[in-house]
């Protein structure tokens, strides 16, 4: 093994322990722990027996193993920057209804003290 | 300005009129629009966006020098146009309204135009009026905006109408009751009209005058926010 298949697998391994100790927290869902063990585990295969990514690129016809990695890395990348583009939107869109209830809601219980009470200015 | 109880002769029409006034960071201007609007004998519902001035301040003494006239909604944090006017809209809604006004706290709009703007909603000849301002006077940077907007507007809602984004405009409470917005910033103004092409609503739009102060100018929509939106119509698209 050389120096890259090593820092791989030590990646690999972290990447591991930290998904499993935020799932085991509660801050992460069922799905993530699978898509993210997937994610560390095939980096840990691949680091191991770099020859398997040649393998799937012979297989899906693109030349290299390497250049399959990046396809799917930055693939990848790309889904998670969309992910967490609508979730922050979905949070954004949540937070708004959080802020018209407190408003309307106070406003409302306000519009009752005004009529149960005696108008000052009437 | 005038902080007086309404005129005696404030008609059953101006009764039945409530005035969405969404206000962010409107401190010089809040208290002349609604000191004004409240002498014209009209109800003003003002949202606060989350302002870090006065304007809630100001709005709060309008409230209680003139309780049955005033009701006053606040967001906790600023939300975006867009989530004030819907905040506004269902509070109106909620009230006993014939016509539900959206009118814009930065004193660009003539409070004379008011009336004018909600005869056709209590002639029944209209559910929507959109107040369309005269875009041969309106300065190069807005007038560029809005006629984009406009272009953007027919584009993804399929409404060809002469000002999209006005934002003074006039509903009645079943129009008012049927608009789904979603928009939490100045895209709402182009929603508003695809809610009307969605709902079938009949809509018209009224000639307005607009008071250009530096002020004013410096809010609404400009290029920047053309942009802006159009980049959050395309997403929406993908959705």
């Amino acid at each position: 093994m050389i120096l890259y298949q090593y820092i791989g697998l030590i990646i690999g391994i972290i990447g591991i322990i930290v998904t499993f100790l935020r799932f085991k927290d509660g801050k992460m869902s069922l799905n993530m722990l699978l898509v993210w063990s997937a994610i560390w585990i095939l980096l840990i295969v691949f680091s191991i027996y770099p020859d398997t990514t040649t393998l799937l690129a012979s297989i899906t016809g693109i030349g290299r193993g390497l250049d399959l990695i990046l396809i799917i890395g930055l693939i990848g990348c790309y889904y998670f920057i969309f992910k967490i583009y609508n979730i922050m939107e979905n949070i954004e869109e949540e937070i708004t209804h959080l802020v018209r209830e407190i408003a309307l809601e106070k406003g409302r219980s306000e519009d009752k003290r005004d009529d149960t009470s005696p108008k000052d200015n009437k | 300005m005038k902080t007086t109880e309404p005129p005696q002769n404030s008609s059953e029409e101006q009764k039945g009129i409530y005035i969405v006034l969404p206000a962010y960071n409107e401190e010089k201007t809040i208290k002349e629009v609604m000191g004004e609007l409240i002498d014209l004998g009209f109800n003003l519902i003002v949202v606060d966006d989350g302002s870090t001035d006065n304007t809630y301040r100001v709005s709060m003494n309008f409230l209680k020098s003139h309780p049955s006239q005033v009701s006053l909604y606040r967001h906790p944090i600023n939300r975006g146009l867009g989530a004030t006017l819907r905040t506004g809209i269902e509070a109106a809604v909620s009230h006993e309204s014939n016509v539900i006004v959206t009118f814009d706290a930065d004193g660009q709009h003539h409070s004379q135009d008011i009336l004018p703007l909600c005869q056709p909603i209590i002639q029944g000849e209209a559910d929507v009026v959109i107040g369309k301002r005269n875009f041969k006077e309106m300065p190069f940077r807005k007038k560029f905006g809005n006629v984009v907007m406009n272009i953007i507007t027919l584009i993804f809602y399929g409404k060809d109408v002469e000002d999209s984004q006005s934002g003074l405009r006039a509903f009645n409470q079943k129009a008012a009751g049927l608009m789904e917005l979603h928009s939490r910033d100045y895209g709402v103004s182009s929603e508003i009209i695809g809610e009307v092409r969605r709902k079938d609503l009949r809509m018209i739009e009224v000639p307005v005058t607009t008071i250009y102060t530096d002020y004013s100018l410096s809010k609404g929509t400009n290029t920047r926010v053309g942009l802006k939106i159009l980049a959050r119509l395309i997403r929406n698209v993908f959705k």
